[in-house]
């Protein structure tokens, strides 16, 4: 026991701490206003986590500071938006992304003939990377005429915000089904092809080890067709694909956007990782500089093709509903009928925003806990954050490994953006605010420790919640008349300030190891 | 310590001639435009003027690069909280020269006060915060102090979102009357401080920064007492940033709150890195690199330009690994060898042509 209290002394510290917050500040205000507040807490405080977690097991693992994980967050947000109002734009552009990707599968077979060629450092680095440009140049050239329905920036009634306006109301716009009119379909497809062996064995090029695989991988060959013929089937029932996922309900739909943004999470995280952050394991200072590179590059390219307006994303079905019988008196009553809230004490709460984010935040969680703590792969990340030679110096393939984590990681981010974009919407300036939060979060609750994470975000979450609150109340001073309300500037500093009191105590961060 | 004594014009030729070349360029291309030196001379000359403005940015950035490169580059601490040394010393000018009629060389000393008192304030965590946790503590204490600034309760005296403007500039330093004057005061400032940061890294103290940098428990084992080292650092970087600052807040017109913020210590991060870290002069050479990219980018590419900027990053990081000095630092033997032979092949060719 007296161990027990010992080990987790800043543990318990902080929980004592919070315990004391919250019994202070439940005084002050009316006890539904508290316990909304302490859900939305609890809401923003999934979101920041969903970040933090993934930022904290890059950073953990791979020594590598991610700046590009808030702009990853905000993509993740985008592309769900995609699915989820403009699913015919997602169904055109299925077809490509699997030709494209197809190629990636035969890097391995690739590596074979890649190998034999005996070249200089400098050449094999320059011709790589010359194939690679120049296969993301033929893939660029053959899409922009390649016909994908797309949204319109100039024409503002055929703009993203006027698409999620009429989405948000149950109208859909009418949506396109475009035919190949300035590329023929054979040209396309075998362009795309084409395009995607070429950076391909550029890739395959680039890898250290130019020894040739052993045994032929027919694996990769059948990944390969597979994917072949899932472009080509798309491309052939592409009307009736894109009419059923109009018609079906936008709960499902809502489904797909979170398993298509946590896919394009998974393989932006995947190829980064092998493709750019590899070569800079041995300097980890310019590391800082190329995700700051990649984020600028993704804010601009998200402002290209999304534009430079912020807009919303309209919620699923099954928390919109207003008619009657709601809003509703308890879970069941929601479920029946689908309610956008529920009656709380006097007031409301949004099931979406206050329920549903809190929820699956938890149970990520307990899901990502598990994973690092029951199986195998959890055990060599767990092994690999405390000692990373010795796990290599045990056999195990720490890259792969290594790649595994950053795609999770990713993943998370963007499962976190399309979680938050309802509620909060979407904007070209979500994912820097979002990671100042996540790196406040990260440093209170310990930079490479999971549970750290949890807790931090949880604090950073009550913090901002309870100012924002008292900001509309205010708090009155005890023992004075005056009552203080705390301008939206406090937001962020009162975090920061948080941040700042915990690192003088705490230099590794509450759960962090000490120095 | 018994080292062969070098002249002092070798030693600093570089520089020397870097200065020359800045001295005479702005009267260089006032002849291009067809204006003599006489008129360049008086503050004549549209494009002449045009480019000595686009240098004062480049210099005043250079300083502050510089000052960034001791701290980070040469005495190993990782700050992202550099920007407060440089914005507060920019806002303290302007308020002073507003709400106040102190002579300027008082607000010149008040503010050397006030940047040494912030490099205090930086080291009060030091020895309890180190590596990232340092840079974390530091991003926290400057965000206050933007937020501070941004702030709108005190816009009557920072001027919050707007900036602050309307604040009367010194004659002697008035850079839209005299725009050579001030473009020469800012070139001799950033060659001294060049001059004088070599020296330090030259000098026993300098010594020791740089090995708390390589390893700080053998520097300890050694008898130093690194704190101190660190804190001296600390001032001096903070002195020099706050100068770059002085120098911004008469040059440009009015104080923006984005100076202040994380976005601008990652310029310098960035500057540094594409120069070279902890090499100094990589700092000005980043400057320049930095500063003509994104004016060149902003001008002709418009909206886009960050887009081709985070391009030219990802780039920079692949293909010129240690940033420009850096680089040729380490290469420069393999391609003083290729030049020697090629230029060895090219003289054979001269010399004895082939017969037939």
């Amino acid at each position: 026991m007296k161990i027990f209290l010992r080990k987790n002394s800043a543990l318990l510290i902080t929980l004592l701490i919070i315990l004391v917050f919250l019994i202070v500040s439940s005084r002050g205000m009316s006890t539904q206003d508290f316990y909304i507040t302490v859900l939305r807490s609890l809401s923003a405080g999934s979101v920041v986590f969903l970040v933090a977690a993934g930022f904290s097991l890059i950073f953990g693992l791979l020594d590598v500071l991610n700046l590009a994980h808030g702009t990853l967050y905000m993509i993740g947000a985008y592309v769900g938006w995609t699915v989820f109002v403009r699913p015919d734009t997602f169904v055109d552009l299925l077809a490509p992304a699997f030709l494209l990707l197809s190629g990636l599968t035969l890097t391995g077979v690739l590596k074979r003939f890649t190998g034999k060629f005996t070249l200089s450092t400098t050449a094999r680095r320059l011709i790589s990377w010359g194939m690679i440009a120049l296969g993301v140049a033929l893939a660029a050239l053959i899409l922009s005429r390649y016909p994908i329905a797309m949204w319109d920036l100039e024409n503002y009634t055929r703009g993203p915000v006027t698409f999620s306006f009429f989405a948000d109301k149950e109208m859909r716009l009418p949506l396109e089904h475009l035919s190949f009119e300035k590329i023929s379909p054979v040209l396309g497809i075998l362009g795309l092809l084409l395009s995607s062996l070429i950076y391909a064995s550029g890739i395959a090029l680039l890898g250290r080890e130019t020894r040739a695989v052993g045994k032929f991988n027919w694996r990769s060959i059948i990944l390969f067709i597979v994917l072949l013929a899932a472009a080509l089937l798309v491309i052939i029932f592409n009307t009736p694909l894109t009419e059923w996922l109009v018609k079906i309900d936008s709960t499902w739909l809502f489904l797909v956007a979170i398993i298509v943004a946590i896919a394009i999470g998974v393989g932006l995280g995947a190829g980064m990782e092998t493709t750019l952050i590899r070569p800079l394991y041995n300097r980890p200072i310019y590391q800082l500089m190329l995700t700051l590179g990649l984020s600028a590059i993704g804010v601009e390219m998200v402002q290209a093709i999304w534009g430079r307006p912020g807009f919303i994303m309209p919620r699923p079905s099954i928390v919109k509903g207003s008619g009657e019988g709601c809003p509703a008196t308890s879970l069941a009553g929601w479920l029946e009928n689908k309610c956008a809230t529920i009656q709380f004490f006097e007031g409301r709460i949004r099931v979406y925003d206050e329920i549903i984010i809190p929820v699956l935040g938890i149970i990520v969680l307990i899901a990502v806990w598990i994973l690092l703590k029951r199986t195998r792969i959890g055990m060599i990340i767990r092994a690999g954050v405390q000692d990373r030679a010795m796990v290599e110096a045990l056999g195990i393939n720490v890259r792969r490994i290594f790649t595994l984590v950053f795609a999770l990681g990713v993943g998370l981010a963007t499962f976190g953006g399309i979680l938050a974009a309802p509620s909060s919407g979407l904007n070209t300036g979500m994912g820097a605010s979002l990671q100042t939060s996540a790196l406040i979060a990260l440093a209170i609750g310990g930079l490479t420790s999971y549970p750290g994470a949890a807790l931090g975000s949880l604090l950073v979450g009550l913090v901002q919640q309870f100012i924002i609150k008292y900001g509309q109340i205010g708090i009155e001073i005890p023992f004075t008349d005056i009552i203080f309300k705390p301008s939206p500037p406090l937001v962020p500093a009162s975090t920061v300030l948080l941040m700042v009191i915990v690192l003088l105590f705490l230099p590794g961060g509450i759960m962090g190891k000490k120095d | 310590m018994n080292k062969p004594r070098v002249s002092f014009f070798r030693e600093y030729r570089t520089i020397l001639i870097f200065f020359l070349v800045m001295l005479v360029l702005p009267f260089i291309i006032g002849l291009f435009e067809g204006s003599t030196p006489e008129l360049v001379w008086n503050n004549q000359g549209t494009y002449s003027k045009f480019i000595q403005g686009l240098l004062i940015e480049i210099f005043i950035l250079a300083l502050f690069a510089m000052s960034y490169d001791l701290l980070f580059g040469i005495t190993g601490l990782l700050s992202f909280g550099h920007a407060m040394f440089f914005a507060s010393a920019a806002y303290a000018t302007g308020m002073l020269l507003k709400f106040t009629s102190f002579p300027f060389w008082v607000v010149l000393v008040l503010i050397f006060v006030l940047s040494v008192a912030q490099a205090l304030l930086f080291s009060l965590v030091l020895p309890r915060v180190k590596g990232i946790t340092f840079a974390l503590v530091t991003l926290g204490m400057a965000s206050v102090f933007h937020i501070v600034v941004t702030s709108t309760d005190l816009s009557k005296y920072t001027g919050s979102d707007v900036g602050l403007q309307g604040y009367p500039v010194p004659a002697f330093f008035n850079a839209s009357a005299e725009k050579l004057r001030f473009y020469l005061i800012a070139l001799f400032i950033l060659v001294v401080t060049y001059i004088l940061y070599k020296s330090f890294v030259k000098s026993p103290t300098g010594r020791v920064c740089v090995a708390i940098r390589e390893n700080e428990g053998r520097a300890m084992m050694l008898g130093f007492n690194t704190a101190n080292f660190k804190i001296l650092a600390m001032i001096i970087s903070s002195f020099t940033a706050a100068v770059a600052g002085t120098l911004h807040a008469l040059y440009q017109p009015a104080i923006i709150p984005s100076i202040a913020d994380l976005g601008f210590t990652v310029t310098g991060l960035l500057i540094v890195l594409i120069g070279g870290v902890g090499t100094l002069s990589g700092a000005i050479i980043g400057a320049f690199v930095y500063k003509l990219l994104d004016f060149g980018l902003r001008r002709f590419i418009g909206e886009g330009a960050s887009f081709f900027l985070g391009a030219v990053y990802v780039v920079f990081v692949l293909f010129i690994p240690y940033g420009i000095v850096g680089t040729w630092m380490v290469r420069r033997l393999g391609w003083n060898q290729a030049c020697k032979q090629g230029w060895q092949r090219l003289l054979r060719v001269f010399k004895s042509p082939p017969k037939d």
